[in-house]
This record gives C-alpha cells, sequence and structure tokens, in this order.
C-alpha cells in the first residue's frame, strides 16, 4: 500500500510540472493576475493559428464602440481570448468550422497586461450551462487512449513486444 | 574496369551484409537497398519523463502501469467536466499558478495532448527516458556549467525595473526586455524544451509528431513545433567548425540495421539543458517492428556533464497527420508581452519623476 502511495505521489510529482512548467510562452508576462475578468458574449470570429487560437467575442455594453452583430440595436465592445494549438484539435476532427459565429460563450481569465487591449487568456472557455467546449485530450476523443481496457493497444506501448 | 570491379566486389559485401541483417530482423520493411524503412510518422507523446520520479522503480508491472494510466485517463476526464456557468471572475492578484502559467492559469486542457502510455522498451514499461545513469536523473552540472547559467542570468537582467520581481506572475527583471531574451519557443524559432532536438524529446504537452523521410542519400526528421526539419547526410562529413547551426549539424551511417546519427556544430542558442556548442549528440534509431522505433541518444558535453549520459524510449508511428505549425502567424503573444514590459517600464519612470 505504501509502495502504492509512493508511486502516485511520484507521478504527480512527473505529472504536475509538464502541466505547469512547460507552455509556449510566459502566460505571466502577457497577462496581469490583478485584472481578472468574466466574459460573457458571442463569438464573432475564431482565429484558427498557431501558436495559439483567438477567439473573438463580442460583448453588449452600453458605451461599446461598434454595433453588435448578434444582438440587434445594440453597442458591443469586442475582446480577444487566447486559446491554445489548433493542430491537437484539428486531428481530433474538430474544424474551424465546429464552433459556429453567434455561440454563446462564459469565458474566465486575466486581461493582458497592457490594459488597452481587450485580450484575456481563456482560463476557462465554456458555454453558458459551464460545458467545456470541445472534448478532452484523453479518455474522450482518441481512437485507442487507454480509457477502454478491452480496446486492443495501437499507438504506444506496442514497442519491442 | 578497376573501379567497376572493385564496385561490385563492394556491393556484394554490402548485399551480404544486408542479408545477414535482413535474417536477423526479417519482420521489419526495408528499403530498395536493403536497410530498414523508417520512413512514417510517429507520435512521441508518452507518459514516461525524462527523468525517474523519486520513489519509483525503473520498470513498471503491466498492472501498475495500467493502474497509472488509468489514473492519468481519470484526471483528464474530470478536466473535461463541466464547471459552474455562473462561475465569477479569478481571484484578483492570480490563481497561484506557477511555471509559465505566471499565477494567471494557462487554458482548457482539451486543447492538449499530452500522452497516456508509459513507453515500452525492450518489453519493459519504462519510468524514465535517462537509462544511463541507472538512477534514470540527468547527471549534475559540472561547476562550469553552473557558473556560466548563473553569469547567464545574471547578464540578461541588467536594465529592468526592479519591482518586476515582486510581482509573483513575472519572470525576474529583465526578462521580457527584448525579444531577443525570450526563449527560441516562444520566439517561434524551435519547439519549446527539446522537441526539434537532437536529442528529440517529449515536450508532454501538445504536437509530439514527428516524420522521418528516407532517401540512401539523406534523412529527414520534420518536427511538428515548431516545424522544423533536420536534414540528416548519409556518409557524409561535418562541416567546418566555424559553421553552426540551431539543430547542429547531422551526419548519418548504418551500423547494421541501426540507423547512426552524429550531430556537432551547435550554436549557444539552444543549450540543451544549459550545454555548450561543443554538445555531441549521437543518436541511434532502430526499427524494433513495423510500426515501432526504438530512438536512444548519447549526451557528451564535457564541459556541461562529468560524463556522457544516455536516454531511449520508443517511437511508436501513427496515423495521424502532421500539420504545418507556423507559428509567427498568428503569434500575438509575444507582442502583449513587450507591450506589457514597455508599459510597466513606463509607469516606473513616472514613479521616478
Amino acid at each position: 500500500m505504501r509502495k502504492v502511495a509512493m508511486f502516485a505521489a511520484g507521478l504527480a510529482f512527473a505529472a504536475v510540472p509538464a502541466v505547469t512548467l512547460v507552455a509556449h510562452h510566459a502566460f505571466g508576462g502577457e497577462f496581469d493576475p490583478n485584472k481578472p475578468v468574466l466574459l460573457k458574449g458571442k463569438m464573432i470570429k475564431l482565429e484558427w493559428v498557431n501558436p495559439h487560437a483567438w477567439l473573438h467575442i463580442e460583448i453588449p455594453k452600453a458605451d461599446g464602440q461598434q454595433a453588435c452583430q448578434f444582438t440587434p440595436n445594440m453597442k458591443c465592445e469586442e475582446w480577444m481570448v487566447e486559446g491554445g494549438t489548433p493542430n491537437t484539435l484539428l486531428r481530433r476532427g474538430i474544424t474551424k468550422e465546429s464552433l459556429q459565429a453567434g455561440t454563446e460563450l462564459v469565458i474566465d481569465g486575466y486581461q493582458a497586461r497592457d490594459h488597452s487591449l481587450n485580450r484575456a487568456n481563456g482560463r476557462n472557455i465554456t458555454y453558458p450551462d459551464g460545458r467545456k467546449l470541445f472534448l478532452g485530450s484523453s479518455g474522450t476523443g482518441a481512437p485507442t487512449d487507454g480509457a477502454d481496457p478491452t480496446e486492443a493497444p495501437k499507438g504506444r506501448g506496442r514497442g519491442g513486444r | 574496369m578497376r573501379r567497376t570491379m572493385l564496385a561490385a566486389v563492394c556491393a556484394s559485401i554490402a548485399a551480404s551484409v544486408v542479408v545477414g541483417a535482413q535474417m536477423k530482423n526479417a519482420g521489419i520493411p526495408r528499403t530498395p537497398d536493403g536497410h530498414p524503412d523508417l520512413t512514417g510518422v510517429y507520435d512521441l507523446a508518452v507518459l514516461t519523463p525524462l527523468e525517474r520520479p523519486n520513489g519509483m522503480p525503473a520498470v513498471l508491472s503491466d498492472e501498475e502501469a495500467a493502474r497509472l494510466e488509468r489514473e492519468n485517463v481519470d484526471r483528464n476526464r474530470a478536466l473535461d467536466k463541466a464547471i459552474d456557468g455562473n462561475r465569477s471572475a479569478p481571484p484578483k492578484g492570480g490563481d497561484g499558478s506557477v511555471g509559465p502559467a505566471g499565477n494567471v492559469g494557462g487554458y482548457n486542457n482539451f486543447w492538449l495532448d499530452r500522452g497516456t502510455q508509459y513507453a515500452i522498451v525492450d518489453g519493459q514499461r519504462r519510468t524514465s527516458i535517462v537509462i544511463d545513469p541507472p538512477d534514470g536523473k540527468v547527471p549534475p552540472l559540472t561547476q562550469d556549467a553552473r557558473q556560466r547559467q548563473a553569469s547567464r542570468f545574471a547578464q540578461a537582467r541588467p536594465t529592468s525595473d526592479q519591482t518586476e520581481s515582486n510581482d509573483p506572475g513575472l519572470e525576474p527583471a529583465g526578462a521580457y526586455d527584448d525579444p531577443e531574451r525570450r526563449p527560441l519557443g516562444e520566439r517561434c524559432l524551435l519547439g519549446f524544451g527539446s522537441t526539434s532536438g537532437p536529442p528529440v524529446l517529449p515536450n508532454y504537452f501538445y504536437n509530439n509528431l514527428h516524420q522521418i523521410v528516407q532517401t540512401p542519400t539523406h534523412v529527414m526528421i520534420l518536427t511538428e513545433m515548431v516545424h522544423d526539419a533536420r536534414v540528416v547526410r548519409m556518409n557524409g562529413k561535418h562541416v567546418p567548425s566555424s559553421m553552426r547551426f540551431w539543430m547542429g549539424d547531422s551526419i548519418g551511417y548504418w551500423e547494421g540495421d541501426t540507423l547512426v546519427v552524429d550531430t556537432t556544430n551547435f550554436t549557444d542558442k539552444t543549450r540543451f539543458r544549459g550545454s555548450t556548442p561543443d554538445l555531441h549528440v549521437v543518436e541511434r534509431f532502430t526499427r524494433v517492428d513495423a510500426k515501432t522505433l526504438k530512438y536512444r541518444f548519447t549526451i557528451d558535453d564535457p564541459k556541461t556533464w562529468a560524463k556522457p549520459w544516455t536516454g531511449e524510449y520508443t517511437w511508436p508511428a501513427t496515423t495521424e497527420r502532421l500539420y504545418e505549425y507556423a507559428c509567427h502567424e498568428g503569434n500575438y503573444a509575444m507582442g502583449n508581452i513587450l507591450r506589457g514590459a514597455r508599459l510597466r517600464e513606463k509607469q516606473s519612470t513616472d514613479r521616478q519623476k
């Protein structure tokens, strides 16, 4: 049992830094921890680009600079939200067309350090009911991901056996 | 005429060597010249870390590996679950995330593709890529290497506002002074970590696909992150030491059924784990079956590590496609980071007035 716990601790040690220490760029340099934002709006454009996808949303606001595309007779403010690489999603069959303009989204994150920019990181991007935007990286999307023990191993795990 | 005969003799020796090799490992695809065919797209995503975590054995039993892999799936499933749609903004002052997630968090788990299984090498489910030293850890840096790192750190931070250091989301003062102080990955020049290599390592994040294209004279290794192609010249000689490359100068030769790639002539830009431009990497690609390569590398740089060290893991073939990365196309992040830094500088100057 103690051995098992030790393995678990070892794995957590292995997995956690991989999530938090390795990323494409310094999020802390880009976004301001003292400017948390909650954005509720409708997607107007999806930039399906690397290194990070950017979702453009419009938020109805009395002093908005532009006419809303999806809320009639209202002014809107446009925000850009940073996501991850589109390549992994493409491999799961998710394309630029998978998310329609006009889709209502709720995003929490932090605003860019330059506050003149309406830009934030998409710390969590969900639908209004809290569902995540896309399916996850494993256990759901990949054809043989180890989630189903009866499934024959196809990719990683075969080597030399 | 003599030359023709010599060529014929050489060809017949080569053919007998190849026949011998074929008998040794008959079930693998081969190119018309008899060498193992390494062509293909490989997905290097894997749970096995470079260094063995403390307290773990070198090899997992099938049951232990299955349990840990299952736990990994469960963790991902938990991260995929819906959250409160009526949530409020994250806490002011940051969410406590460390590293590049810099106290502001990164982004949703659904963007990531970290790997789901441990590497199986020679029938063993491994807990580290490093195999020599046998403790599975990268050897400690030499005194010389530690001094180089310290001086680089000092040199990289001479100018900026010291108040930057007080913000937990930021790297030390000066780190954002100009784009050339940012890592090559952030500048869209090479994949972060050692994704491009050599040595080629998983980045434990996403886009771990690599494509090998093989001809009798060249072998090309294409890395999805950041779309870097390394061209290995077969049976060539290294270019003069005055010629330097970010991924080094790679030459290759066959040792039986193993492709050996020898790389030198690095620059001071890539610095694999603190290495010098004298870094010498020897990689060995062996096809273990129709869909798997074994990849072994040995690192030698006496100014950085007291003796060479070695790692190995498998490269499983994938039917997935490798996509263009085109990193500069949308690298708004770099602009945002530098704009933030200029703003802080201005605020600092204003305060001093």
